[in-house]
């Protein structure tokens, strides 16, 4: 009986991996490679993150927009939309009274609020992008779903040829003329971007080395490390307002970082965290910043 | 209590000595011994210098009174209130504190109070009027009965974490420092700190020494002590406020370490006995000595990134308790 039932599963699987390959009419595949059902392009649109919020506002679709997250701030019309509670946590009832056609997500919400609203026949399309590459291939994406190809083919170009001119600057560095940086997410406890994030990929992008590439995501680090490995630029990620700047300027004053060779060049800098943080049309403007702090005389 | 002494300076020396980056134990010693006038200052690079001496030093020596303070303090609200599951969180202190802190970390500014983060100002400050408070609704008359003052802190212990929570789920991009600062640990520690807190530290636990007598007379009955000539009331409240305070400084510095103040003193009791003239330099020491080697487990283990300390106490002290309760299988309280 349970062979038997072994063998009806296995065919199950079998015949969804068939059908997986060949969406039906209709039907687009979003990041995760889950099929997405539309009925024409979608007029009410929510955004879960303030990534996708940007991409959307970028493809000229702002009017179309009926609900975004309390984070998201950019462009400032989007302040303007009716909100739909927090990134991580959004509120389910007001989503729902959104009557939206479609739902973009992200990756965070596919274990809980993804299956929760397809329960609610909610099409939901997830972006999931882990690197530049599908950074751009997420706004294409999105430019499928709702109907916007062109302006997505217009606006993924023009990324790609401000990419390419960061990558055609920094290419003929050698590995001593890529500096060592710090990257400060938050200063107490000392809170850095390792491995998979992306500042760390904006970091390598505009020729420079992460000082933790031996890190996994964000992580916190000891401050011997730090001093140990001797960081020549450091860049906090700060926001507006006195106390997001607050790592900057812990970094700046933090006397016991005054040995390392940023401090001692006078390179410790801050960066917008929304543009080196949120995987939209704005990254690229992160790249370039990047650059300009890296190599200054690489940037003219 | 001289075993326990030098179990304290080999700790601080082995924290020293060991760290995310490797160092010769020749040249910490050497560090920490040149202000010795018959020692040659040791020809050591500039760095190193600075993580021995500004940034691992002065760690072990924050750890060492943030344990010292929780663990007096639990052995004094565990005597006072007889009950051995009292620790310096039951009256809010540790509820308050964090709540300060959050607040610290959403206030829209930042700045510097006498040298020290806004963080720490408001867990301090947090910490003693929740304190206050609980003293307040608690008072019965003029007396103070302590089964009253525990469910006074319970209750606004309560009603603040709930506040926290509530300022932890809006708090967007600064949740993940906050939580971090809630665990408790040492990152970032400088000698700052440690000047501030090794008053209160020492001024506590001289005021809770002298009344270690008429706490271990309190253990019989409030009213027999009164008899025995014990100012009941006056030994409560001086104790509280200086447990109070000592704890509320130490949580502001290192955040809310849980489990120190509570298994400490009783692993104290189940070796040495609960006579409270012992009983409290013991614990003193020996909460020292857990919290250093903890931090040092917690900063090294996996290096380069750290754990909250808060982490490690619990997970490597309750076994170790537990061990403790089979062998000596006495009654702990």
């Amino acid at each position: 009986m349970r062979k038997l039932a072994l063998v009806v599963l296995a065919l199950v699987f079998l015949l969804s991996a068939c059908a997986l390959p060949a969406p039906a009419p209709g039907e687009i595949t979003d990041q995760l490679g889950r099929p997405v059902r539309l009925d024409g392009p979608p007029q009410r649109i929510v955004s879960m993150s303030p990534s996708n919020t940007e991409i959307l506002f970028a493809l000229g679709l702002g009017d179309r927009v009926v609900g975004v997250t309390d984070y998201c701030d950019f462009p400032p019309e989007a302040l303007n939309k009716p909100r739909i509670g927090g990134f991580s946590n959004p509120d389910l009832e007001k989503l729902v009274a959104l009557s939206p056609d479609l739902i973009v997500a992200d990756q965070i919400h596919e274990k809980e609020v993804v299956p929760e609203l397809e329960r609610r026949n909610l099409p939901v399309f997830v972006i999931d992008p882990r690197n530049m590459d599908q950074v751009l291939e997420s706004i294409v994406l999105l430019g499928r779903a709702t109907g916007t190809e062109a302006e997505a083919a217009r606006l993924v170009e023009e990324m790609k040829i401000r990419i390419g001119a960061v990558s055609q600057r920094v290419a003929g560095l050698s590995p001593q003329e890529r500096p060592r940086v710090l990257s400060i997410t938050w200063h107490d406890p000392l809170w850095t971007a390792g491995k998979g994030t992306w500042e760390d990929q904006l970091i390598s992008m505009a020729g420079g080395q992460n000082l933790f590439p031996d890190l996994e995501g964000y992580k916190t680090v000891d401050l011997e490390m730090v001093l140990n490995r001797d960081p020549q630029v450091i860049i906090a990620s700060s926001g507006h307002g006195e106390a997001l700047r607050a790592p900057y300027l812990w970094a700046r004053d933090e006397p016991r970082l005054k040995g390392t060779e940023a401090l001692k060049k006078g390179r410790v800098y801050e960066i917008d965290a929304d543009i080196v943080s949120r995987p939209g049309p704005r990254l690229v403007e992160g790249l370039e910043e990047m650059l300009r702090l890296l190599h200054p005389d690489l940037n003219r | 209590m001289l075993g326990l002494f030098i179990l304290l300076g080999a700790s601080v020396a082995l924290a020293t000595a060991v760290g995310s980056v490797d160092i010769p134990w020749a040249t910490v010693g050497g560090l920490l011994f040149s202000w010795l006038p018959w020692i040659d200052p040791p020809r050591t690079p500039e760095t190193l210098a600075t993580i021995v001496l500004d940034i691992r030093l002065p760690r072990v020596i924050l750890g060492g009174l943030v344990g010292a303070a929780l663990a007096m303090a639990g052995a004094t609200y565990q005597g006072l209130f007889r009950n051995p599951l009292a620790d310096p969180y039951l009256l809010g202190v540790a509820q308050g504190s964090a709540l300060g802190a959050t607040i610290g970390f959403l206030l829209p500014f930042s700045g510097t109070v006498m040298g020290l983060g806004l963080v720490p100002v408001l867990a301090l400050l947090g910490g003693l009027l929740s304190a206050a408070t609980v003293y307040a609704l608690a008072q019965v008359g003029r007396a103070l009965p302590m089964t009253t003052l525990i469910l006074a802190g319970v209750a606004l212990g309560a009603f603040l974490a709930s506040i926290t929570s509530y300022l932890l789920i809006i708090s967007g991009h600064q949740l993940h420092g906050i939580l971090l600062w809630l665990m408790g640990g040492f990152s970032l520690s400088h000698w700052g700190e440690v000047k501030v807190l090794l008053p209160y530290v020492i001024v506590g636990a001289g005021a809770i020494y002298l009344y270690s007598q008429p706490l271990n007379l309190m253990q019989l009955d409030e009213e027999q002590a009164q008899q025995l000539g014990v100012h009941v009331e006056r030994v409560k409240v001086t104790l509280l406020i200086a447990a109070t305070l000592v704890t509320a400084t130490a949580v502001s510095f290192a955040g809310t370490i849980g489990f120190v103040g509570i298994i400490v003193p009783h692993a104290v009791r189940l070796v040495w006995g609960p006579d409270h003239r012992f009983l409290l330099p013991l614990s003193c020491l020996a909460g020292a000595i857990f919290l250093i080697l903890a931090d040092t487990f917690a900063r090294t283990i996996f290096s380069p990134t750290e754990i909250p300390v808060g982490v490690v106490t619990a997970f490597v002290g309750a076994p170790f308790f537990l061990y403790l309760l089979r062998q000596k299988k006495r009654a702990v309280f």
